[in-house]
């Protein structure tokens, strides 16, 4: 195991991207980075900027307007990082598969910018915050 | 307004529409020709001053249907009108942004999605569907199967 | 001092200057946690940091001068460094000199101006809107901070070597009050904490000035700005509040007690205050910090004059 992703492992920075969603998840996100869940513990801090993170959280269904857009945030998230797919929509399309606005889920849109990327998926409509830093902590465990 | 002048004040358009139905207390759907759709528009929002709330946009077989809802504020009461648009090939109709200006997003998401023209729409660009889609594809119309 | 401890110093200085930075700056995240009722991060988060941002890659945009934007966290960096080299010496060694509080507030400068640089030099228009605003601050809290330097040196007695500023404690008086309170806030300004963090607004600018900056070249901002946790409140000690003696194990404890009282209230003021906006940050240091520091050394002087040591 390197020193980089030991150290990437004790300090997670993440970044919200939403490609499309609902908002739900992206309300269940921002209660994710309040006070009463406290992931400050396990080093995860909000960024603002992808190129200060380490990890994009990505919700949302990867819509044909935001696919470009995500690639190029991928692209400017220095490396090495990992994708985590909130919720079902960014995990495999959720209610919207198939419709005519989706670019294919998240994973394929990653995949084409880079097809060696880490990602990690957390299904729930919305997942819970609990849920979110479990799929988190056990992702890190598993790189 | 109360109820009751509500609906002596609508009747003062009965001539412009086809048929008033009430489905309960506070459901109004007022049923016109889209030819007439503006003017019954401009009684209710000038006249009446009732809230507009949002526009909505229906395929239904035979014909396309816009209705545009608005909102008594002191009784609950919610009135429709639904305005039937006949010509399923070149779906057009007048805008009421002109007099209504909130309604301008939501008519050009109607163009987007469901291709009815609006005439007289002072911005009637693309809104919602990605910049690569092509263009004279209208998603949720009926015939468009994926 | 002996040759042995002479050599021991020069050779501990940086280092421990940069590991007490991140100890400091894992201080303030501790007792933040602490007001909002959580746990925080375990006490070596600031080296994981550290250590995570050395391994990442350094992206450089496209439309970045790439020679500035390189070397602007550098020099930021060895600023700060210098300015803490400085003030342990004086500390240490008991070897002040005629001017150092001049050179000190040159040398607090050095950071912010790099800050600037750097970020005018990332070419993008979020990073430009970090940099005019950084730049208003820098212009607006600098006027305030030298001034309250100045009631201190009138205090003083008009000397401008900080061995005989460290002797007095100008703060138990009405104008170094004044002046210590001014000048704490010009310190949060410095330092970006809110409520004058609006350079580097997370929520507004997505990063501001340190926006398009990566890897290790932001690794060495944030040890910058951690080094800096360590250098002002040390400097506002000597300055304000009596010194940094070194004589006895009991002097030591003193000041290292007066250096955690300036970080804590730096940390309770950045965390009861929300953000302001740059217009209300420069009316603030312009109008209200410099017409009570002109009142300030108005009473300074006429304390002095007449020989009145509350004043």
């Amino acid at each position: 195991m390197s020193w980089k992703m030991k150290a990437l492992k004790k300090s997670v920075w993440v970044f919200h991207v939403n490609t499309g969603a609902c908002n739900n998840c992206d309300i269940e996100i921002v209660n994710l980075l309040t006070p009463k869940f406290d992931v400050e513990r396990f080093g995860i801090k909000l960024v603002g900027s992808p190129r200060h993170a380490d990890a994009l959280l990505v919700t949302g269904v990867g819509t044909k307007q935001a696919a470009k857009r995500l690639q190029e945030v991928y692209r400017q998230t220095a490396k090495p990082c990992v994708v985590f797919c909130m919720g079902a929509c960014a995990g495999g399309g959720g209610i919207f598969e198939g419709a005519y606005h989706v670019a294919g889920p998240v994973d394929k849109i990653v995949k084409e910018v880079d097809p060696n990327a880490i990602i990690a998926y957390v299904p729930g409509c919305p997942p819970k915050p609990e849920a979110m830093i479990s799929g988190v902590v056990k992702a890190l465990a598993a790189i | 307004m109360n109820q009751e002048e509500l609906d002596n004040r609508l009747a003062e358009i009965s001539d412009k529409l086809i048929d008033t139905q009430r489905i309960s207390d506070r459901r109004v759907f007022l049923l016109c020709e889209s030819e007439n759709s503006f003017a019954v528009n401009k009684f209710l929002f000038q006249d009446l001053a009732l809230r507009f709330i949002i526009a909505t946009g229906i395929d239904s077989d035979s014909c396309f249907e816009v209705l545009y809802h608005y909102s008594n504020d002191e009784t609950g009461c919610i009135v429709t009108v639904k305005a039937f648009i006949r010509d399923r090939e070149n779906p057009s109709m007048e805008s009421i942004t002109p007099i209504l200006p909130a309604a301008e997003w939501i008519e050009r998401e109607m163009r987007d999605i469901l291709g009815i023209d609006f005439i007289n729409h002072p911005n009637l660009r693309r809104l919602i569907l990605s910049d690569d889609w092509p263009e004279g594809v209208y998603p949720l119309r009926k015939e468009v199967k994926k | 001092m002996s040759v042995l401890a002479n050599v021991l110093f020069w050779i501990a200085v940086v280092p421990g200057t940069i590991i007490l930075g991140l100890i400091a700056s894992w201080i303030v995240r501790k007792v933040s946690a602490l007001v909002q009722w959580r746990v925080g991060p375990p006490v070596l988060q600031p080296v994981y940091d550290v250590a995570k941002l050395m391994g990442k890659e350094i992206l450089v945009p496209e439309c970045a001068h790439r020679a500035v934007f390189m070397f602007a966290p550098l020099a930021g960096l060895a600023g700060v460094l210098l300015l803490s080299i400085m003030l342990w010496r004086i500390t240490v060694a008991q070897s002040a000199f005629m001017g150092d509080i001049v050179v000190a507030i040159y040398l607090m400068v050095l950071p912010s101006l790099a800050l600037i640089l750097g970020s005018s030099a990332s070419g993008s228009p979020h990073a430009t809107m970090g940099t005019s605003r950084e730049m208003k601050l820098v212009m607006s809290y600098e006027l305030p901070l030298v001034l309250a330097f100045i009631v201190v040196v009138i205090k003083a007695g008009g000397s401008l070597s900080l061995a005989d500023i460290a002797q007095s404690t100008p703060v138990w008086s009405i104008s170094g009050m004044v002046a210590f309170l001014v000048a704490l806030l010009c310190v949060q300004a410095k330092l970006g904490y809110v409520p004058f963090d609006m350079a580097e607004a997370e929520t507004e600018l997505g990063g501001g000035v340190i926006m398009e900056y990566s890897g290790a070249l932001l690794a060495a901002w944030k040890v910058m700005h951690t080094t800096m946790l360590v250098a002002l409140p040390l400097f506002m000690v000597m300055v304000f509040l009596g010194g940094f003696g070194v004589g006895s194990a009991g002097a030591v404890a003193a000041g290292a007690g007066k250096y955690v009282l300036v970080v804590v209230l730096v940390i309770l003021i950045k965390n009861t205050n929300p953000r302001v906006r740059i217009d209300q940050a420069m009316k603030f240091f312009w109008v209200y910090c410099s017409i009570a520091l002109i009142l300030a050394i108005a009473l300074a002087t006429i304390g002095g004059y007449y020989g009145i040591g509350w004043l």
